[in-house]
């Protein structure tokens, strides 16, 4: 490599920073892997999303290091050592070590923009409007008629959103309707989220899901649970006064024997008090309506 | 390394050619600016049209105003725009130039005074929807900006005494007809949009 | 026609102003109450702020050249600035570059205080878990008035002072392009802190910066002041923007080729050349805002035609330059103190400037990033999750050419010195997490969390502010005549840079551990680590205290003057004696060297400056 060759007085430098960098990284890897990321591993999204976490930390720590120990090296070993004012060597560039510069971080970009694509691909990490999905609640309100009762692979609920709570609707139990958010495990969900006023935003923490919910939109996110236990759900997108209180932990995930004895609770609860409430059908849309983009 | 050196007969014609060059500079960097502006507005028309979210693009009963009323605010526009630019090219002083800046002036009013004529009989009003809403404020950004560039045109015209500003700065005030040129440039593409597309 | 030698008559100057915009505001509100369609008061509120600051303007002076060019009067199409006018100046209108860019920094610095206040009444409402300190509605008002303010402030906090201060004296210019558009750039600036001030009488607004309808739609009347406010900067970036690059372009000095151009010229070109084209765009995005909310059009109603997207969209298509707005004039900076402090010359300075490019031209193509979980087409996903990405690539250059410059270097370490480090450290940081943001999986997890709001903090406040301190305590010696306390700047920076981590490096951890931006009431089991970060900010708050202290001290109570070029720089800018001459230079000077050409043998000065100060001469 007769482009890259080493000035004398440089040689001293590379090799010390290239040790301590190697040494440091490691360390710094090291420690990094050790962590525990969220949002854990509740859902297979989740555990997805952890673990591109944890892949991006691996990938920083290197570069973190490198960039902190040039420059506190530069403070050290370059700093002037005489009372009078001094010039250093008028060195104006390098154009290996430039073109190097900048290919790696080009490697490093599209080798995180490529894992990110196959994530994304793999996992329908959020699949939004424009997917039209399967009508939900098309029986328009809550007249507690099944409109798929035998149910796809899929689980889907509506999450409603609007100042300042959020409801489910499960679609496939006759539109029952509930304040809190029960799931199955392993069983795939298709959460169709939207919004009655402003823009709210859905976030699940453990479920690894967060889906903004648009007045009209119908967006859609897919999500598999694998492991039982609560979950909490709040409000991501400033929604005005009582924003911060948008939150609850009661979201569980459950065996789908308990899942079922609760569904059906509430679809005999929701019976009673179905006739008193008023339809839903003005002010969101059962289908996906309006397009997004 | 060369040392960039022009020579003037005077420090007054160096001074003339910077104020020259630096009125012609600044003015293509605000029509960049107000490119932008535009494009904004065309955006908003095209993506709410693609939407069309909840059927109310155009609501029922609700269509583009007069096509060949518009088309004479349009040529309005065109002519005064025109007028000023064929009157800012002729040497300084020129009977041309004279004659046909206060012509501009009238053509440029006109315009304004038309446009706003149809702006208050539109035949719907703006909260019918996404075509009235960009309809308003497409055609009412466009026309305040054009009458913001009437009144300079205005100082441009009272300034072409003997010792005003205008004859002094012949060059910079022709650096004028471009915003003219562009804001009916700008009308031609709203007409299209907002009557012929719509 | 004849011109005659009539002048407008009215004294223009800062009380005039004043005394003028207040009747023009119930004007504005009663002239809304007779026309306005809503039965509420936005159109009067937003005609009086209109009126308002119309009046403003031309109560200091604004509307005298247009109206004296209208009636036919005889007009100078620039005036001379006057040698030594005395403190009068700077309430008066002014078209002297140095004078405008001394009013940027002491207004700049009072709105600074304004948000940083909010700032500390944030984190003291976060003392406790609950919204007790600050109801929910003050809370919510609090995060608006200083996300919106701190964005007006970082939009020219180094454009303003130091851009227009610095650029015609690096450039070896006597004077801006367009005196008045630079002016205007700045008289602007006033009255939108006040509108946006005024908001706290209407309740303030409920929306953050980002003013997302319907939300902003449903807001009340202080959402107004959002609007008029942010149409004002938007009117200041893309004067100042006009002026800067006109400047830039027209009036370099014989000589000044444009690879002698010193770099922190390069950050405000580019920079200006984003102000410029964005701030267009969110001035049509607030006219329709402002439409939806007087006229009642439906722009943003979903339910009507319009779409909440279309909002998204625009915003945040100004919103992501605007935040390079912020960056690259600290870019420029940071390059630009480095060399002088390393005694090298700036290492690959073509390279930094394409850096510079490259990162301007990057960010027209990200915006989509911001709406990830908002419900955009999939398919648009991994374009902008590439485009952000690659971003990396440009600022990484930043990187590289200021590690370069430090290499082998005789680094004299003064308190400039020191925040440049500072900001590598910090930006390092911004940096790297924002390649976390911009990776959609996870992304789902950090957006519109704490992770984001750290995030941009250490990009903004880390990098942009780090950089404005090592430009304060670099350039003001210049500016004000006066030299900061070294002394006094090293424990500042020490307790800046500590304090500035240990208060948003824990908000990464927050952020992943479940706690949303913009909530009063957060989960129990994050106080202590909340509490931390309360603490660490009154200390970070205390670090300003310090610096405006330094500042004033120096500024007001030291008689010693600065030597016309304390640091033996190099650059024209320190060539020129301090008070900076009205004219700048006797005679325009002709540039000879580079800026930055240190240690290279037989180096010729930068300029010819015909028979002035020399390079170390004091002053």
């Amino acid at each position: 490599m007769g482009m890259f060759r080493i000035e004398e007085a440089d040689r001293p430098h590379i090799v010390r920073l290239l040790i301590i960098w190697v040494i440091l990284s490691a360390i710094g890897i090291v420690a990094v892997l050790l962590i525990n990321y969220p949002p854990y591993d509740q859902t297979v999204q989740g555990q997805d999303q952890a673990s591109t976490l944890r892949l991006l930390t691996v990938l920083a720590t290197p570069v973190f290091i490198g960039v902190v120990m040039m420059t506190v090296y530069s403070a050290i070993y370059f700093r002037r050592t005489t009372t009078e004012l001094v010039d250093g060597p008028p060195a104006l560039g390098n154009t290996p070590v430039q073109i190097a510069w900048v290919a790696i971080s080009a490697i490093l970009v599209l080798f995180l923009a490529v894992v990110g694509i196959a994530t994304l691909s793999s996992e329908n990490v959020a699949q939004a409007v424009g997917q039209p999905g399967r009508a939900i609640g098309q029986s328009g309100g809550q007249t507690g008629s099944a409109t798929s009762s035998s149910g796809g692979p899929e689980l889907q609920v509506q999450v409603i959103a609007q100042q300042w709570y959020f409801t489910y609707r499960y679609a496939d139990y006759g539109g029952v309707e509930t304040t809190h958010l029960y799931l199955p495990v392993d069983r795939p969900v298709e959460l169709h989220v939207t919004s009655l006023d402003i823009i709210h935003s859905f976030w699940a923490y453990q479920l690894g899901v967060k889906a903004d919910a648009n007045p009209g939109v119908d967006n859609i996110f897919h999500v598999t649970p694998q492991k039982t236990g609560s979950f909490q759900v709040r409000c991501a997108e400033l929604c005005g006064l009582w924003h911060g209180h948008m939150a609850d932990s009661s979201g569980q995930v459950v065996s789908q024997s308990d899942f079922d004895t609760w569904i059906a609770q509430q679809q005999t609860d929701f019976d009673t008090i179905a006739k008193a409430v008023p339809s839903y059908a003005p002010f969101y849309f059962p289908e996906p309506k309006l397009k997004a983009g | 390394m060369a040392v960039r050196t022009q020579t003037y007969d005077s420090a007054a014609d160096a001074e003339v050619a910077l104020d020259t060059r630096l009125v012609a500079v600044g003015t293509w960097l605000f029509l960049g600016a107000e490119i932008f502006f535009f494009a904004a507005w065309w955006f908003a028309f095209f993506y709410l049209r693609a939407l069309n979210n909840d059927q109310a693009w155009k609501a029922q009963g609700i269509g583009a105003p007069s096509k060949g009323y518009g088309a004479v605010v349009l040529v309005l526009a065109l002519l005064a725009a025109g007028a000023y630019w064929v009157g800012s090219r002729a040497p300084s002083g020129a009977v041309l130039f004279r004659l046909l800046t206060p012509v501009a002036l009238v053509l440029g009013i006109a315009t304004c005074l038309f446009q706003g004529y149809e702006m208050w009989h539109l035949g719907f009003g703006m909260t019918d929807g996404g075509y009235p809403s960009v309809f308003s404020g497409l055609t009412g950004s466009w026309v305040v900006q054009f009458a913001l560039a009437t009144a300079w045109l205005g100082s441009i015209v009272t300034q072409s005494g003997p010792a005003g500003d205008t004859i002094a700065r012949r060059k910079p005030a022709g650096s004028f007809a471009w915003i003219l040129l562009f804001l009916a440039a700008v009308g031609i593409i709203n007409y299209i949009l907002l009557y012929l597309v719509a | 026609m004849v011109v005659s030698e009539r002048r407008l008559a009215i004294p223009n100057n800062l009380i005039t102003g004043i005394l003028l915009a207040i009747p023009a505001y119930f004007a504005g509100v009663w002239l809304g109450t007779l026309f306005g369609l809503d039965d509420d008061q936005n159109t009067g509120v937003i005609l009086g702020y209109l009126l308002a600051t119309v009046a403003f303007l031309a109560g200091v002076g604004f509307l005298n050249y247009p109206l004296e060019r209208l009636f036919g009067w005889r007009v100078t199409p620039i005036a001379d600035p006057v040698e030594n006018a005395g403190i009068g100046r700077f309430f008066r209108l002014s078209l002297d570059h140095k004078v405008i860019g001394i009013q940027y920094l002491v207004t700049i610095l009072l709105m600074l205080l304004f948000g940083g206040i909010g700032a500390m009444l944030i984190r003291t409402s976060l003392l406790v878990p609950d919204s007790t300190i600050t109801p929910a509605g003050q809370y919510i008002a609090l995060i608006g008035l200083h996300s919106v303010m701190m964005i007006f402030i970082t939009s020219a906090v180094i454009v303003g002072p130091f851009g227009n201060y610095l650029v015609p004296l690096m450039i070896g210019a006597r004077r801006m392009a367009f005196p008045r558009l630079e002016a205007l750039s700045f008289w602007v600036v006033p009255p939108a802190a006040v509108i946006l001030a005024a908001a706290t009488f209407w309740g303030g607004f409920p929306t953050g910066w980002t003013g997302y309808p319907p939300l902003s739609e449903q807001a009340g009347q202080g959402m107004d002041s959002y609007i008029v406010g942010f149409a004002l900067i938007a009117v200041a970036l893309v004067t100042s923007g006009v002026n800067m690059l006109a400047t830039i372009i027209g009036l370099r000095a014989p000589g000044m080729t444009w690879t002698r151009l010193p770099i922190f010229v390069w950050g405000i070109f580019t920079t200006s050349i984003l102000g410029l084209l964005a701030a267009p765009v969110l001035a049509s995005a607030l006219i329709m805002l402002g439409m939806d909310r007087t006229l009642n059009t439906t722009f943003y109603v979903a339910s009507n035609g319009g779409s909440n997207y279309l909002w998204e969209n625009l915003f945040w298509f100004f919103g992501h330059p605007e935040v390079y707005i912020f960056i690259l004039p600290a870019f420029g900076i940071i390059m630009e103190i480095v060399p002088h402090f390393a005694r090298k010359p700036l290492w690959g300075y073509r390279t930094g400037v394409v850096g510079l490019f490259g990162v301007a031209l990057l960010s027209w193509f990200v915006w989509q990033h911001h709406l990830f979980v908002s419900g955009i087409a999939p398919v648009l996903r991994p374009f902008y999750m590439l485009s952000t990405e690659l971003i990396s690539i440009p600022t990484g250059i930043i990187f590289l050419v200021t590690l370069g410059t430090l290499w082998r270097a005789r680094v004299w370490f003064t308190v400039p010195m020191l925040f440049c480090l500072g900001f590598l450290f910090n930006f390092l940081i911004g940096g790297i997490s924002g390649v976390y943001l911009s990776d959609v999986p996870t992304d789902v997890t950090l957006h519109g969390s704490y992770f984001s709001m750290a995030h941009f903090h250490y990009t903004i406040m880390g990098g942009e502010i780090f950089a404005l301190m090592a430009a304060a305590y670099y350039w003001l010696p210049k500016m004000t005549g006066k030299m900061l306390s070294p002394l006094l700047g090293r424990i500042h920076f020490w307790w800046m840079f500590i304090a500035f981590n240990s208060t948003f490096f824990p908000l990464f951890i927050i952020g992943l551990l479940n706690m949303p931006r913009r909530v009063a009431s957060y989960n129990p089991d994050l106080v202590g680590l909340n509490r931390w970060v309360t603490i660490s900010a009154y200390f970070l708050f205390g670090s300003m205290v310090l610096f405006a202290g330094n500042l004033i001290y120096s500024w007001f109570f030291v008689s010693r003057p600065a030597l016309a070029n304390p640091w033996h720089a190099r650059s024209l800018e320190w060539q020129v004696p301090t008070p900076v001459p009205a004219r700048n230079f006797d005679r325009v000077p002709v540039i000879v060297g580079g800026p930055y050409d240190y240690g290279i043998p037989n180096a010729r000065p930068v300029a010819d400056l015909g028979g002035m100060v020399g390079a170390t001469g004091g002053g």
